[in-house]
């Protein structure tokens, strides 16, 4: 069990957690990431910590409300409360080296992981900036980036609520490829790093390889065990299929099957949005 | 012991009928009650101990007729009889509850039971798990255990197992027992391996094993979750901390087949359909977080235990299931009684076609296989069966969920600890299990590939007095 030591509303959506976990936080790297599952009867869910303390064996998820377990986190973990299980740290460390100038971007909470790793290419040497693209009340870690990395750039696109959601997040895609291809335009780069919803790094790399940058990107398959024992997070990279949690999360974005893992990450959105009803019409119902 | 009258029939098990367990995750085999226990066991012929087939036939040598005649001999004692008996079984085998369940027994203890030839072979498997589980109900177990615990004395040197399987829990409680102190450190959330996340309720309830795993805390092993040996810490790290480890890290990585459409959504591995079915509970979704899709039309390509327990599984989800094998009905590798089950249950069963290409539909989907069709020759593999060849026939199954269960590798992660040997991805240990870094022991799936809940039993135990013998051999040169 393992225990929050704090929880806070860091942004709209956006859910900062302080969790005792000293034998994550003893080995954890920039790009690896933990599962989690938060209930009894919950998922295992990978999330990522965004910061640790070794001494004080604690890290940090900052979690996106998406479906039915994040959103259960929200509404009934609090302060004090303890998480069943947090296996790991998982996957591999993002690869520390020169690479010159990169530009890493982070679209919605796709931030939070984007931020340990350039930190650390930062402060070995590299020339960092980020892109933070998300809608408006959803910006979050603007300090730490601005003091992590040479230059932070945050497009807030406003929400428009005359608008459904996914009518919305068109808006954001646009407005991040758009300033992905001003960036590519007139600056030069070594390195474009991406993490954020599947279809958004595929429409990034779409402009990237334009370009011809190189281009690598944290993948989002469904990942069940996050050991390599399931499959579950198999994408094809190189013609060849890999297991996300155990080669990954990091891969070549010229490389990746995008439609393939589009697909997969999508198979199960029937069953979620039932799961995510039920739980709402449970709420509603004030708990009898 | 007076002569008996010699009875051909093996007393039956209930078990539920067909129509009614394809509808739930219930165990199906209800097992024997006290009364038919006693009768099965007076068919036992009691050979002596020294040339009673059915002890060579089990891994593990349990003294069958010994633990048998218990029952007899106390027959007008239910509790001293069965205590008695889980006294003989305990001596070599601490999962009775489970291997009772899910041995192959017709290839080991029973293969060679005398009673064959005169009629029906002695029902050892069934009676171990009577003896089990009547136990466990009536607190047996515990009794004997807490007779066991106060002569146990401490020895102040720490073992760490890797994986809580039925190697490293076997391992665990016999060094116990020894006195070390042991830790078991676990990657999933759960304790129990293939028993937990692999084999299906309806075979193997997961409170029994659960129960199991209880007795070991009671005798003093931590057992450490969501600890990933590789990632978490390392073996070099454990080292440090500990006078000895054992991996029972199992065979983990699914195999996957090399053909097109691999990737299609409805394609699972038997690993990921049975950890979403059995360890995270899918079939109380919603009730439980975790979905999965089981669609009208399943095919399961493989024919061993793990293939049945897929499709049977399938089966409970109210699908058409059928089996597709490469090979023919002879080189089925499941327990003879997993094929009965399916068969019983409505699965079907095509031999002789290989998966050639997995077609999908325009959103991503899978559709159909296509298999070309096999023959055998008379020649024979290594492990002799018929080898088999493509004959450019080419037949088209339609499937909206296919599931992989072709075998299985070692755990990537641990086999790639520096230093450590591996040959085919399988740990290299010499005849006392020792791996080629000194103290470092391991056993069961990690060192065979894919093999028997019983066998990664007995490597455990053997794997415990190998690192007894190792650690006593430590403390007298520390004391030279
Ligand atoms: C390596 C990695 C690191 C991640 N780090 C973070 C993070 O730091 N913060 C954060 O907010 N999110 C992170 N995510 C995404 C997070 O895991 C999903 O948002 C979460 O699983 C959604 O669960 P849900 O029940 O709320 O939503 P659901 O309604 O169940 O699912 C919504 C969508 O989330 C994805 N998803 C669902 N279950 C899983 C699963 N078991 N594994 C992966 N994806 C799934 C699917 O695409 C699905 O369509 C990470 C994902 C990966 C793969
Ligand atoms: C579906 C299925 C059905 C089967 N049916 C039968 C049957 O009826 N009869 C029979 O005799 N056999 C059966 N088998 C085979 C049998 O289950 C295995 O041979 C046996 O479980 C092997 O035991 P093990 O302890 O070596 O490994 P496992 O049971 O595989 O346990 C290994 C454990 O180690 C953990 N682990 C792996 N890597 C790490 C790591 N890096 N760090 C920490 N922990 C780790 C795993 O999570 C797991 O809990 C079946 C197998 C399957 C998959
Ligand atoms: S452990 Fe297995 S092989 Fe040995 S007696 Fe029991 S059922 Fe038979
Ligand atoms: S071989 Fe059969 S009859 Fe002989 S002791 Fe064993 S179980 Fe009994
Ligand atoms: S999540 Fe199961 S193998 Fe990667």
């Amino acid at each position: 069990m393992y225990k929050i030591l704090e929880k806070r509303e860091l942004a709209m959506r956006n859910t900062w957690y302080k969790i005792y976990a000293p034998h994550v936080a003893r080995k954890v790297k920039p790009g690896q990431f933990a599962i989690v599952r938060a209930f009894k009867n919950g998922e295992r869910i990978p999330l990522t910590p965004v910061m640790w303390n070794q001494e004080e064996g604690w890290i940090v998820l900052i979690v996106f409300t998406r479906g039915k377990t994040t959103m259960r986190m929200a509404m009934e973990l609090k302060e004090g409360d303890s998480i069943p299980n947090i296996a790991g740290p998982l996957g591999n460390p993002a690869e520390m080296k020169k690479f010159g100038r990169i530009l890493a971007i982070g679209a919605y909470t796709g931030i939070v992981e984007v931020y340990p790793i350039v930190k650390a290419w930062q402060q070995i040497g590299n020339n960092v900036t980020t892109l933070h693209v998300t809608f408006e009340p959803m910006v979050i870690l603007e300090e730490e980036l601005k003091e992590a990395v040479g230059r932070h750039i945050i497009e807030a696109v406003p929400v428009d609520m005359s608008k459904s959601f996914p009518e919305n997040m068109k808006n954001v895609t646009e407005r991040l490829v758009e300033k992905v291809r001003e960036l590519l335009e007139t600056e030069n780069w070594d390195l474009v790093f991406m993490v954020g919803p599947t279809g958004d790094q595929k429409a990034v790399f779409e402009v990237v390889r334009k370009f011809g940058v190189p281009m690598r990107a944290d993948l989002h398959p469904i990942m069940v065990d996050g050991t390599g024992m399931c499959g579950a997070c198999r994408v094809t990279v190189g013609g060849e299929v890999k297991f996300a949690c155990i080669d990954g999360p990091e891969f070549d974005a010229y490389e990746v099957n995008w439609d393939e893992l589009i697909a997969r990450s999508g198979y199960y959105t029937d069953m979620e949005m039932r799961a995510m009803q039920e739980y709402m019409q449970s709420l509603q119902g004030g708990g009898q | 012991m007076p002569r008996r009258k010699i009875i051909k029939e093996r007393v039956p098990t209930p078990e539920r009928p067909a129509e009614e367990r394809i509808k739930s995750f219930i165990e199906v085999n209800l097992g024997y009650t006290f009364e038919l226990a006693v009768k099965e066991a007076e068919r036992c012929l009691q050979c002596p101990a020294n040339y009673a087939p059915c002890i060579k036939g089990c891994p593990v040598h349990i003294d069958i007729p010994g633990f048998i005649g218990k029952l007899v001999e106390h027959r007008d004692n239910p509790d001293k009889a069965v205590k008695e008996a889980l006294n003989v079984i305990w001596a070599c085998n601490s999962l009775p509850a489970t291997t009772g369940r899910v041995c192959p027994q017709e290839d080991q203890c029973e293969m060679n039971c005398v009673m064959g030839k005169v009629g029906d072979k002695v029902n050892i498997g069934k009676l171990e798990r009577f003896v089990a589980d009547y136990a466990r109900e009536k607190g047996i177990d515990e009794e004997l255990l807490s007779e066991i615990i106060p002569g146990i004395e401490k020895k102040n040197q720490k073992v760490a197992i890797i994986g809580a399987g039925p190697a490293g829990l076997t391992a665990a409680g016999e060094l116990a027992k020894l006195g070390y102190d042991v830790t078991i450190y676990e990657a999933l959330h759960e304790p129990g391996g293939v028993l937990m996340y692999g084999i299906p309720e309806f075979r193997l309830p997961k409170d029994i094993v659960e129960k199991e795993i209880e007795k070991l805390r009671k005798l003093g092993v931590r057992i450490l979750t969501d600890h990933i040996v590789g990632r978490t810490l390392t073996i070099e790290e454990l080292l440090q901390e500990y006078d000895a480890v054992f991996i029972g890290s199992g065979a983990g990585t699914p195999r996957l087949i090399n053909a097109p459409g691999i990737n299609l959504n409805g394609i699972y591995t038997a690993n990921e359909f049975l950890t979403r079915v059995n360890l995270m509970k899918a079939y109380l979704f919603p009730e439980y977080d975790t979905p999965v899709k089981v669609g009208r039309r399943v095919i399961v390509i493989g024919a061993g235990n793990t293939a049945m327990d897929a499709a049977r599984s399938a089966r409970r989800f109210g699908a058409d299931v059928t089996i597709a094998y490469r090979r023919g009905e002879e080189d089925v590798s499941a327990r003879i009684e997993e094929v009965e089950h399916a068969k019983e249950e409505g699965i079907k069963f095509e031999f002789f076609i290989n998966p050639v290409e997995f077609i999908g539909d325009d959103t991503g989907k899978v559709k159909a296989v296509k298999f070309e069709k096999m023959r055998a020759l008379d020649e024979r593999d290594k492990r002799g069966k018929r080898k088999i060849v493509g004959t450019g026939e080419y037949v088209t199954l339609e499937a909206d969920t296919v599931i992989i269960a072709i075998g299985k590798h070692p755990n990537r992660l641990i086999v790639n600890t520096p230093g450590l040997k591996v040959e085919h991805g399988r740990i290299v240990v010499d005849e006392n299990l020792m791996t080629s870094i000194p103290g470092v022991f391991a056993g069961g799936d990690a060192i065979r590939g894919e093999a028997t809940v019983i066998l990664a039993m007995g490597d455990g135990r053997m794997a415990a007095k190998a690192i007894h013998e190792y650690l006593t051999k430590k403390r007298e040169e520390q004391k030279a």
